[in-house]
């Protein structure tokens, strides 16, 4: 009932916000923007050549079109799935690796723990460049390859904070006292302790997002982003040539399509933060 | 004391083999053969054979992990197989300017987020607040490489108030060359270390102890100054060393883009070229750095507040 | 407000140290060099731009000259062209006198002594030592008697010992050595006007050993006391340089172009050479258009800024002073098919994929209609090539390439599995491919990229894991051998023959032309081959680009070469000119 009730008020909270929920709104259309696209209802044709190469926005092209004289927005949109599938899937992997790991070590300690710190520091030692451009090359390139290196630089900061907060409620009442009725270890962890650390996890993965929208950027500066799909980093990668040559198109639709988002996601981060967080709360 | 920071530092052990087996994994299992970049176009057969056997790759591949442990514990990194330079002097000549440039936009950018969050913490729930800090995260959904190409372009070479690339070593001379990448530095700094500080500050407000000053009738200024950023000094100086092996490897856009000769630049050549000695190295050393930064942070947590304890 | 104020003030202290100023009084030039310099050891200068830096502190035996066209040898270091035996096996070189190794702390009292035959010798020798594992091995590899006995001898042992004498390097006097090859090596003075084989001391590198790369000691017109990795390398003027003198005849029309101007002056005519390293596009540019470098190589999307349709310099650019040089490239850049991919050895698809490549639209995007349309793999200005010849194949004939298509047994693409094009991970790499790709659909075949670093591209071509992969050749020196050796069957991969093309017939040809004299027998045979492989289609072939420099007025004697690593030191600069202009920018 006490969950029920938290999470009734922060929405209400999140709600109220105008701003924060503004962002949600916002984040909710990118969603379904890259949904349908996904399924072909938006953007299908964007690799056909619309007009002439490098033409400015116009009333026909809004965005107006590359070098292949395709359609930039149609590129914008069908970036926008691509964009939101590298946020969900590099969630999708390092929320469960973070989070198990995470909070075995922090509730049974000892040796566990001392493994899955040894593990995560040893990750976190090595400079995130070197394992983002190692893993995308072994797996060759492709946004496949994009998804998982994302995914396995980026559970390492969800872990230690799970690892942190586990460890705290380990100690509380609630948790001695569902030990005292013959809980099993797994059945505190996952029944009592699990659901109260769920906002780290909330705030997290918008903030990670965000964060794998933005390194998708800079892996395809370095050649190592989506292959034969319009990505908004190859887009602004692209403009690099461009922009001397005053085809500012690309890179001004495809900065604003993920500031617009990027922006968002760290509102809504926030909000989650100032409307979850425990600690927070009664402000 | 000296016990703990024995043990912490012995912890480097497990660590350096960690990192040594990932990197030894990574670069030397799959990556493939590196003689054929090394030698250029016109390579032949058995030009790549001998240079195998002269970088000890026909070795036993338990040998060459042996080798890169060696290395990792002595810090002896040898020659670069790509420059042919020495290492340890590449590093040495790379860090520089890497680190004019890094470093005084990493302080500037902690010292000026740290005053905002103070004021954006005063005004908290105001418009104020609202508006700066929506106003830094801004700064940050913006991609580094749009930032570059505008800022480069724009102040740089319409205005013309800034140098469009290029270094020289020495104080202030590296000045004109730094500041403007200095600036996107902080502008995209900006974001996320007033968010975090301003949490931080925020979680403090709260406790009873702001209460109680409040009750004796300290101003909120005295009390945000006095005792509340002494209480959030831990996480932030936490949060603050952590950053800085990032430093030393220096922003890798920037750096190509403003011809800093700094690190960044170095390993990404050095990954350009199947240059393993290089990579080894700057991995070994950002992660040397990191547990010994780690082990001063815990050392500052005891003078900023004597009530933690180390154990 | 506080935040306010400190921001005011940062900025201030920023813009405090404002951009710098340009310089009128010394007598410099500044230039970039796109990649960065790794060190200045001649056997391992293997790229252009490491070439480049390195010929402005060594010397070799032979040089280009600097005006002549098609590129002449003349003698350099050596006084004069050697004598050859009847039987192209025995050359004798006379060495220059009075040619001094600049001054360093490797040399008895620091005073840098006379070039003699040894120092010939033992550079020669260096660049085999397989203790270095010199990058340019390849280009005296089986051709000196000797020496590659030498090599594997001294493999085995711990300590090169450079004394033992090689019988194809011989010292007649202190001004004369005496080089024997094992069979004719037409090429063999090319090999010694390129940096690999330029002449370095032995003192210097005993003196700093590992560290002999950064501190070069050369004969060279320029002197760079010690090399470190900055931004910018600084190079002053030798001032105790032998007297060299500006060539007083050139190509024709150079006289006009003021490239004469100087003619018999001694050189070197500037005191100071600034290298700034930029790799970033936008940088160079940018630079460039402010007037803090004189010389610009224009590459890809800055063509269009530079000049108009009708490849003629744009007005904003000629207002300022700059002048347009373009000159066809001794290059062809190609897609290859890897030949032991079994699709690939039916013709027909070759030849379909061939005319399906529309290369107009290819040379319109990406290099602003610049380029040549290769026909062959020999580029214009080498012997082989003829302006007659047009390659069947090279056009663009949808209706031809879908029939060819259907008859190599893959009607309308059927049959045909993806083909991956394997290519360098940056943007233009990615954008040409993706070009191709939809080229290639018109006729049902379905292309992939991959994309790849440059050591996973190459990687990938010496272990034949590719289908198809992108490519750009440029000459080492200027002879056809050097483009039909890629089609060469025995230099399949690891060799530079990634296509891993053979044909016996080709080979056969090949190998009788490799080791004839330059003469108009060599030209007509190398014609044929050329032509033989061209309609043989082994690579979709691609374009002979064209190098484009913008020079500002104030840089004088710059003319398009090639192989330019010794041109800097015939370079000027006009500062009453750079005076005037530089209001302008």
């Amino acid at each position: 009932m006490k969950e029920n009730s938290l999470w009734k008020d922060s929405f209400k909270k999140l709600v109220r916000d105008k701003w924060a929920l503004g962002s949600l709104i916002i984040v909710l259309l990118y969603g379904a923007v890259a949904v349908l696209a996904y399924f072909g209802f938006l953007a299908a044709d964007w690799a056909k050549e619309v007009g002439a190469s490098n033409l400015p926005p116009s009333p026909e092209h809004w965005f107006g079109t590359d070098i292949f004289g395709r359609d930039v927005f149609s590129k914008i949109i069908r970036g926008t799935q691509i964009a939101m599938s590298v946020g969900l899937v590099t969630s999708l992997i390092a929320i469960p690796i973070g989070v198990i790991l995470g909070a075995l070590a922090g509730y049974f300690g000892g040796w566990v723990d001392d493994l899955i710190t040894w593990l995560y520091t040893t990750f976190s030692s090595i400079p995130n460049i070197m394992l983002l451009i190692s893993i995308t090359m072994i797996l060759g390139k492709g946004i496949f390859a994009v998804y998982i290196a994302l995914g396995a630089t980026s559970w390492v900061t969800l872990c230690r904070l799970i690892r942190g907060e586990v460890m705290k409620h380990k100690e509380r009442e609630y948790v001695q006292a569902a030990s005292a009725i013959g809980g099993g270890h797994m059945r505190k962890l996952f029944r009592h302790i699990l659901p109260n650390v769920t906002h780290i996890v909330i705030i997290n993965t918008s903030l990670q997002f965000q964060f794998a929208i933005k390194s998708e950027v800079i892996l395809s500066y370095l050649g190592l982003g989506v292959q034969g799909e319009p990505s908004w980093g190859t887009m602004i990668d692209d403009a690099k040539l461009e922009l001397s040559r005053g085809v500012w198109w690309q890179l001004a639709s495809a900065t604003i399509a993920m500031f617009l988002v990027v922006l968002a996601f760290n509102l809504l981060g926030d909000a989650l933060r100032d409307s979850l967080d425990p600690k927070l709360k009664g402000k | 004391m000296l016990k703990y920071i024995v043990r912490r530092l012995l912890y480097l052990i497990p660590v350096l083999l960690g990192v040594s087996f990932v990197i030894f994994v990574l670069f030397n299992l799959v990556s493939g053969d590196p003689t054929a970049v090394l030698l250029g176009k016109n390579a032949t057969a058995r030009q790549m054979e001998e240079l195998r056997e002269q970088l000890g790759l026909n070795k036993p591949l338990f040998d060459q992990y042996l080798d890169v442990v060696k290395s990792a514990f002595t810090f002896d990194f040898g020659y670069s197989w790509a420059t042919k330079q020495q290492i340890s002097k590449m590093i040495i000549q790379g860090a520089y300017p890497s680190l004019c440039l890094s470093l005084p936009a990493f302080i500037v950018a902690t010292v000026l987020s740290l005053i905002i969050s103070l004021v954006v913490s005063f005004y908290r729930g105001k418009g104020i607040d609202l508006f700066v800090r929506i106003l830094c995260i801004a700064g940050v959904s913006v991609s580094a490489l749009a930032y570059i190409l505008f800022f480069q372009y724009f102040f740089a070479f319409k205005l013309g108030w800034f140098e469009i690339s290029g270094f020289e070593f020495g104080f202030p001379d590296f000045v004109p060359y730094v500041a403007l990448p200095a600036i996107i530095f902080i502008l995209l700094s900006l974001g996320p270390d007033v968010r975090f500080f301003r949490t931080i500050i925020l979680d403090e407000i709260y406790q009873d102890y702001v209460r109680t000053a409040r009750a004796k009738g300290l101003s909120e200024t005295v009390i945000l100054l006095k005792h509340v950023l002494r209480n959030a000094l831990i996480p932030i100086i936490t949060y603050v060393v952590i950053q800085l092996p990032s430093l030393i490897l220096g922003a890798l856009l920037l750096e190509n883009f403003f011809s800093i000769p700094g690190l960044g630049g170095i390993t990404l050549n050095a990954l350009n070229s199947s240059d393993f000695p290089v990579i080894k190295a700057m991995a070994i050393l950002s992660s040397v750095l990191y547990i010994v930064l780690s082990l001063v942070t815990d050392i500052l947590y005891t003078f900023a507040d004597p009530r933690v304890k180390l154990k | 407000m506080k935040p306010q104020i400190l921001l005011i003030g940062m900025l201030a202290i920023f813009l405090m140290g404002c951009s710098k100023e340009n310089n009128f009084d010394e007598r410099e030039i500044n230039l970039i060099s796109p990649e960065k310099i790794s060190g200045f050891d001649p056997i391992n200068a293997s790229d252009r731009y490491s070439g480049n830096e390195t010929g402005k502190v060594y010397e070799g035996l032979f040089e280009f000259h600097p005006l002549k066209r098609p590129y002449e040898l003349m003698p350099n270091l050596a006084e004069s062209l050697p004598t050859i035996s009847v039987d192209g096996l025995t050359y004798t070189f006379k060495i220059r006198k009075k040619v001094l190794f600049h001054d360093s702390p490797a040399f008895k009292n620091g005073i840098g002594r006379e070039l003699t035959a040894d120092d010939i010798i033992y550079s020669i020798k260096r660049l085999a030592d397989p203790k270095l594992n010199a990058k340019g091995w390849w280009l005296l590899d089986d051709r000196i008697l000797g020496l590659n006995e030498w090599r594997s001898k001294h493999a085995a042992i711990e300590k090169t010992n450079y004394q033992e004498e090689v019988e194809g390097l011989k010292k007649i006097d202190d001004y004369t050595v005496q080089m024997k090859l094992k069979r004719p090596y037409p090429q063999f003075l090319y090999a010694l006007a390129m940096p690999y084989t330029f002449i370095v001391a032995r003192e210097a590198v005993e003196h700093y050993g590992k560290e002999f790369l950064n501190y070069p000691v050369g004969t060279g017109p320029f002197i760079l006391p010690k090399f470190e990795q900055t931004s910018m390398i600084t190079y002053v003027r030798n001032l105790k340089f032998r007297e060299k003198f500006y060539p007083k005849d050139g190509e024709e029309g150079d006289d006009k172009l003021g490239l004469l101007a100087d003619a018999g002056k001694r050189i070197p005519l500037v005191d100071q050479i600034n290298v700034h390293i930029v790799v970033e596009s936008q940088p160079k540019w940018l630079a460039f258009m402010k007037g803090k470098q004189d010389l610009l190589e224009v590459k890809d999307v800055n063509i269009q800024q530079s000049i108009n349709p009708d490849k003629t310099l744009k007005d904003i650019h000629r207002e300022k002073g700059i002048r347009l040089i373009m000159k066809p490239m001794l290059d062809v850049t190609y897609f290859a098919f890897n030949h032991e991919e079994q699709i690939f050895k039916n013709r027909k698809l070759r030849q379909a994929m061939n005319l399906a490549f529309d290369r107009a639209g290819y040379n319109r995007l990406f290099h602003e209609n610049t380029g040549f349309e290769a026909q062959g793999p020999v580029p214009p200005g080498l012997g082989g090539y003829t302006k007659e010849f047009k390659n069947p194949f090279v056009k663009f004939d949808i209706e031809q390439a879908k029939k060819l298509l259907a008859e190599a047994g893959y009607p309308g693409g059927k049959g045909l599995p993806t083909i991956i094009v394997q290519t360098r991970a940056d943007t233009i790499g990615r954008q040409q491919v993706e070009y191709f790709e939809k080229c290639m659909e018109k006729i049902g075949i379905n292309i992939d990229i991959g994309t790849n670093t440059w050591p996973e591209l190459v990687n990938k071509v010496t272990k034949k894991q590719h289908m198809m992969y992108t490519m750009a050749w440029g000459a080492d020196y200027p002879d056809a051998e050097n483009f039909l050796g890629l089609l060469y069957c025995p230099n399949q991969a690891p060799g530079s023959n990634g296509s891993n093309y053979c044909n016996p017939e080709f080979d056969a040809l090949f190998k009788q032309a490799a080791i004839m004299q330059d003469a108009p027998g060599r030209t007509v045979l190398y014609e044929k081959l050329n032509e033989m492989v061209a309609v043989e289609t082994p690579w979709i072939f691609g374009f002979h680009r064209t190098d484009i420099y913008l020079t500002q007025a104030w840089l004088k004697n710059f003319k398009h070469m090639e192989f330019n690593h010794s041109q800097f030191q015939y370079l000027n600069v006009d500062l009453e000119v750079k005076k005037q202009l530089i209001k302008k920018f």
